[in-house]
């Protein structure tokens, strides 16, 4: 396997925390209550991996990519189902993304990108309502 | 100038005042099986975890009634740690001839006359398993080649997921 190098697999990662806090955005005008309220604190939580990813890109001498605009939704949310559906799909993009750093050989950086691959999957674990045996690994 | 070469050798030890078997010191590499490799030896231990942790999953269930709400719970993250297993076994390959020595689980004991029954085994004993074992799968990662780092990473995360599923 081809060595992974740290700058462009934690510009994955940031690209897939940028897609989620736009998506999140679009998801959380139909969702009510505790899933509402998930929905939130997670928001808040990807703005900050983002910053933290950034300042990490940052501190290796590279510059951060730019979050788009416009991120095209895989379909389209028009209830909380769909909008529960948008938000699985998009912590699947966050983890494989953590995953993809797992592979550079830096270890602290392996480490850091484990323990986000497990948080991205546990969330899309409650909005999917189900485990999965590989999380992030395409099978 | 002579070069030296495997028809030579011979030659410039005799002529240096050296036996062949001087030019070698330590133990002799070719007697008796080589050690087995890091990633060789982390696969096993992996395996032998994982082997645990579907014990644990089995004796649970089959404390269980079958239609319990509990044991539906259960069968599902068996069935994914069964996964794992598999994947896990995928990428060892043992020389042949190797043993691996029996893994100490809840549903074996060394004596069979001394087993009690059926084990109950609680959900926050298999909640715990499942968080060390993500631990566990975090801290092997480091040393191991990308490839299955990202395995390993990949399984604690879903182990991870079990842990929230039975209530941690």
């Amino acid at each position: 396997m081809a060595a992974i190098t740290a700058v462009p697999a934690l510009q994955a990662a940031l690209a897939a925390e940028d897609a989620a806090i736009f998506g999140y955005g679009v998801a959380g005008a139909h969702l009510t209550g505790s899933s509402l309220s998930a929905a939130m604190r997670y928001w808040t939580g990807h703005h900050e991996a983002r910053d933290t990813l950034a300042a990490m890109i940052s501190g290796l001498g590279a510059a951060p990519a730019a979050a788009q605009a416009f991120y095209r939704l895989p379909f389209q949310v028009h209830d909380a189902a769909t909008a529960r559906a948008l938000a699985a799909y998009l912590e699947d993009g966050g983890t494989r993304a953590y995953l993809g750093l797992v592979a550079v050989s830096d270890q602290r950086l392996r480490h850091f990108a484990a323990l986000a691959t497990q948080s991205a999957a546990q969330r899309a674990a409650f909005w999917r309502g189900s485990t999965q045996a590989f999380p992030g690994l395409v099978r | 100038m002579l070069l030296a070469s495997a028809a030579t050798l011979p030659l410039l030890l005799a002529t240096a005042g050296c036996r062949s078997s001087d030019a070698f010191t330590g133990p002799d590499p070719l007697a008796g099986r080589p050690p087995l490799g890091h990633e060789v030896r982390t696969l096993q231990a992996v395996i032998a975890a994982e082997e645990n942790l579907i014990d644990l999953y089995r004796a649970a269930i089959s404390g269980d009634p079958a239609t319990s709400a509990r044991a539906r719970l259960l069968r599902p993250l068996l069935a994914q740690h069964e996964q794992h297993l598999a994947q896990l076994r995928a990428r060892l390959v043992e020389p042949p001839g190797t043993t691996m020595p029996p893994s100490p689980s809840p549903g074996r004991t060394g004596n069979p006359s001394a087993s009690p029954g059926p084990v109950r085994v609680s959900t926050v004993r298999l909640r715990e398993a499942e968080r060390a074992s993500a631990a566990g799968l975090v801290q092997r990662l480091a040393t191991v080649e990308p490839a299955l780092a990202q395995l390993f990473a990949s399984i604690a995360a879903s182990d991870a997921t079990h842990a929230t599923a039975l209530g941690g």
